[in-house]
């Protein structure tokens, strides 16, 4: 499971950047085609919710998914061959 | 029967089961008796806190697959105009009869009037174009009841019926048919746009719980019902076909009563003082008098007028200020002479006949 | 399934302007019905006007996007009229308190088993960021542009006064929260009101001091408290800072209700 950010959705709120609590979601600073400032992901392998849904079988924190007014955010599973990366910080 | 009974009746009779209403007067006894009828055939009656809402209610219960109606008189009539106008734009089929009273504001709430002719037919704002039936008696308080239902549910739009106090609270005795005509509410087939309209200019209805996942607004929007308000020629397209599905079967839904064709002098009416007319051709069986009566007003079946090939005079009597007359005053080069009466009482059949020249 | 399946993909993204918590109500609404397992036939979505009220017409189910404040009627006669449907609400602060006002109480005080999900961004913003019955005393506003001069509307002491089922508060910040309400308002038989505070950058934040988005968002936050400890520190007299936004459960009951499918 890894995060995606829609860079055709996304308008360059920056609300993920205080929901997240391994504040993985960093202001943009290039501005894409659009002009939009999308965020950067910052080792996105923090995400509890990636590293340990597949051991749950749910939904685990989902809060930039939620916040995001523009259903910009996603998890997406890995394709087949792609390998899972996940990182622990203590 | 009372006037208001029969219209619930025939309200009922043509399958009507949603009522949505706020009491007023002459029209209150229309919510009364639906109170009572509705629930014994699993349908709903509902007071709502005003017009405003009555109105949202049964256009909230029309998309729902019911035939839904509300009653009201003048002020309410006012205040439902622009709930009427979501109902046009969004092609709901609903029925609202108005028992008019005399205004402007309050007025007179227990006397007769036909001051709301215009208003059901330009009330709200925009362009669009309505459908609006005119009885004179009790029995066609039935009838036109049923028909305004069946009209509602094949053009989709607000079907007005317009009575006044007179014939709302007036008893007669009624036939009551054991069937009634039904013309059922054409569906939309699937695969084919929420609003892709047919050949008559009318789209499929697309009830709600069908699975057709219709998004409804009142703001200009395409055929898929999704809002385009910025779009100046979708908005001309629309307008159009909610004009013209009306307008261009103006011709063969006009309902009207044509007596001596052949007539100089006519009597134009509709409504209760179509009932002075009637007792002054009674009363002059020697002189040759011809008589329009007009059971739907809008859309205004001009045709008609032709009908009297030899008129040199319309008298077209009205309880307001001339408001049909100066409608048919459009369409004709004859003379029309406006006979307004205002007070809430009818034309006396002699001031009518002292109008033609006739010494009783 | 996710919420993701009750979007119109097609008409995506949506008309809010960048930063409008609107999409985060409509987010957190949607997975609360998923988490629901309702039916999309029978889901109607009903709304009046206003930046609030677009939010049905990005949902796939049949949705009646109508008059200015004239939504709760509309609801009503859908849900006494099919019981069976589940109707939700989606009404900002000016369509629900200022000329949807009349509509509100009554529809509280019949208790139809409706969900209401108000989204107060305190501002008419559709219109350009006219003052509304919720913005607060002393906010600025294109009318109010010496400072609001009215007391504001608190609407879940109104909705509880008038007889709703389930009544509760929270932000656009709070999300599993406002989630989870939604949800327990659902699950209630009888009107239940949900008010979602949300930040509109655009008309709101950008007249009274909040230059970015998130200033608004952490203001929001900051600003909230917890009604347990609204009212613990009520009833110890103590101080409750100014502009403190109430959030959590305010009430839960079980008032005869209408419309409930039997």
């Amino acid at each position: 499971m890894k995060i995606e950010i829609d860079e055709s959705r996304c308008k360059g709120c920056n609300l993920c950047t205080i929901g997240c609590p391994y504040k993985i979601f960093q202001a943009g600073k290039k501005p894409n085609r659009k002009g939009v400032l999308v965020p950067m992901l910052d080792r996105p392998e923090r995400c509890t919710n990636c590293r340990l849904q597949h051991l749950y079988g749910r939904v685990l924190c989902g809060v930039c998914q939620m916040t995001c007014p523009d259903q910009a955010i996603r998890f997406r599973d890995e394709k087949p061959g792609e390998t899972m990366k996940v990182a622990i910080e203590y | 029967m009372q006037g208001n009974i029969a219209c619930a009746e025939g309200a009922l009779a043509a399958g009507c089961r949603f009522f949505g209403g706020y009491p007023i007067t002459p029209s209150t006894e229309i919510a009364e008796h639906m109170a009572v009828k509705l629930p014994k055939l699993s349908g709903t009656f509902i007071q709502m806190e005003d017009e405003i809402a009555s109105m949202a209610s049964i256009i909230g219960a029309s998309w729902t697959g019911k035939r839904a109606m509300t009653a009201t008189s003048g002020p309410g009539f006012s205040l439902m105009m622009e709930n009427i106008g979501f109902a046009v734009m969004t092609e709901t089929p609903c029925v609202v009869v108005n028992i008019q009273r005399g205004g402007p504001s309050t007025g007179q709430p227990t006397m007769a009037a036909a001051g709301d002719m215009m208003q059901c037919r330009f009330g709200s704002h925009g362009d669009y174009s309505v459908i609006a039936l005119c009885p004179s008696s009790v029995q066609e308080m039935y009838e036109l009841t049923v028909k305004a239902f069946n009209l509602a549910d094949r053009f989709r739009v607000p079907v007005f019926l317009m009575a006044d106090e007179i014939i709302g609270h007036m008893r007669e005795r009624i036939i009551v048919p054991d069937t009634v005509e039904h013309h059922e509410r054409k569906s939309l087939q699937p695969g084919v746009l929420p609003f892709h309209p047919d050949d008559d200019q009318v789209p499929g209805f697309p009830e709600f719980g069908k699975g057709f996942g219709v998004h409804v607004t009142g703001l200009t929007h395409d055929e898929r019902g999704y809002p385009c308000a910025t779009n100046p020629k979708l908005h001309e397209q629309l307008v159009m076909r909610l004009y013209n599905k009306v307008e261009q079967a103006r011709k063969e839904i006009a309902d009207y009563e044509v007596t001596n064709p052949d007539a100089e002098l006519v009597f134009v009416t509709y409504g209760s003082p179509a009932r002075s007319v009637e007792q002054v051709l009674h009363d002059t069986p020697g002189k040759k008098i011809g008589h329009l009566r007009l059971k739907m007003v809008w859309p205004f079946p001009e045709h008609a007028i032709r009908e009297f090939h030899d008129a040199a005079r319309f008298i077209i009597p009205e309880l307001n200020l001339g408001q049909i007359a100066r409608e048919f005053d459009r369409h004709t080069s004859v003379p029309v002479v406006s006979v307004p009466k205002l007070g809430g009482e009818l034309h006396l059949p002699s001031e009518l006949k002292k109008l033609i020249g006739v010494n009783e | 399934m996710s919420y993701e399946d009750w979007y119109r993909q097609d008409r995506l993204p949506h008309i809010y302007c960048a930063g409008c918590g609107n999409g985060t109500i409509i987010n957190c609404t949607l997975e609360a019905i998923d988490e629901m397992g309702w039916k999309k036939e029978e889901t109607v979505f009903v709304s009046g006007i206003g930046c609030s009220s677009r939010a049905p017409g990005y949902i796939v189910t049949d949705s009646l996007h109508t008059t200015h404040g004239r939504a709760l009627p509309f609801a009503t006669g859908v849900k006494m009229s099919r019981p069976e449907f589940h109707v939700v609400v989606f009404t900002g602060d000016g369509d629900l308190a200022a000329i949807g006002g009349n509509h509100f109480i009554h529809a509280c005080r019949r208790n139809i088993d409706l969900t209401v999900v108000c989204m107060n961004n305190q501002i008419y913003g559709m219109t350009g960021g006219q003052g509304s019955p919720t913005t607060p005393l002393g906010a600025l506003s294109t009318t109010t542009p010496f400072g609001s001069a009215e007391p504001a509307f608190d609407l879940c002491e109104l909705a509880i006064a008038a007889g709703a089922n389930y009544v509760s508060r929270w932000t656009s910040y709070h999300v599993k929260e406002l989630t989870k309400a939604v949800k327990k308002g659902m699950e209630t038989p009888g009107l239940s009101f949900i008010e979602a505070m949300v930040q509109c950058p655009t008309n709101y934040g950008r007249r009274n001091k909040f230059k970015q988005v998130l200033d608004q968002v952490e203001y929001i936050r900051s600003h909230s408290m917890m009604r347990q400890k609204y009212l613990q520190l009520m009833e110890q007299g103590g101080a409750v800072p100014d502009n403190t936004i109430v959030v959590g459960e305010f009430i839960n009951r079980a008032r005869p209700a209408m419309g409930v499918p039997r």
